[in-house]
């Protein structure tokens, strides 16, 4: 399945992208995208335990299952205000 | 009473992002209405130092779809809450300069009690829920602002520990 994966911040900056595609195995959970990326991107991994994810923009739990088109979201501490 | 998650923002409330200067004297009047009696206003500006840096300028980027969806739940949270009439929250996106405002809040209410606490309450869940990001500029470079882990408690938990 396939599902729209955007980072900001820092994340940005580490992945070199705003905005990916991913394609994953059916009941993928959305730990599973973010090791993924973390595995390609060992900083990205440092910032698990700082970041919270979302999809189709509501905060999310990491095991949450993933269905296709979804819209995840890997997001750093906030700072707006 | 329906859950929080299905209640929709009154009509009257102001939910934005910007990219040019705000105004409060062009946002404040939208909240006014004759039945009130007060508003409360929060500005909050670019500081000209953090952390020991003198700042050069800000930049400030967001999630806009889920802050659209983040804000509009803490007018929600806000109504449901506090007895107050209009509530608008303004962000500024992009690049701004030592001073100018970054967020504007205003909250009318036929009181002025109701007013201040809902005006702190929607503050404070922005800085805590809503997916905006601050990049500082100084002259040694630049770094993301350290921020706050984002939940969605600081949303929808007036009164929780995000209130200091």
């Amino acid at each position: 399945m396939r599902v729209r994966v955007l980072f900001f911040g820092r994340l940005k900056e580490i992945v070199g992208a705003t905005e990916q595609e991913a394609e994953l195995s059916d009941g993928a959970r959305v730990q599973d995208l973010f090791e993924r990326y973390g595995r390609r991107f060992p900083e990205l991994a440092d910032f698990r335990s700082s970041i919270a994810a979302s999809v189709n923009q509501e905060y999310a739990e990491w095991r949450a299952q993933l269905k296709s088109g979804d819209e995840v979201a890997f997001l750093p501490p906030v700072s707006g205000g | 009473m329906e859950s929080p998650k299905m209640q929709t923002a009154v009509a009257e409330d102001l939910f934005q992002l910007v990219r040019e200067p705000i105004d409060a004297r062009a946002i404040v009047p939208l909240v006014k209405a004759p039945e009130d009696g007060a508003v409360v206003i929060f500005d909050g500006f670019v500081r000209n130092n953090f952390k020991g840096h003198q700042t050069l300028y800000l930049e400030y980027e967001s999630y806009e779809a889920m802050a659209y969806a983040k804000m509009r739940e803490i007018g929600a949270h806000v109504h449901a809450n506090f007895s107050i009439d209009r509530l608008a929250i303004v962000h500024r996106l992009g690049r701004l300069e030592i001073g100018e405002t970054s967020v504007l809040i205003a909250v009318s209410s036929a009181h002025r009690a109701a007013a201040f606490d809902a005006c702190r309450y929607a503050i404070e869940a922005l800085k805590h829920g809503v997916p905006i990001w601050k990049r500082e500029y100084f002259a040694g470079g630049a770094v993301w602002a350290e921020g706050q882990k984002p939940t969605q408690q600081a949303i929808s938990a007036p009164g929780s520990s995000t209130l200091k």
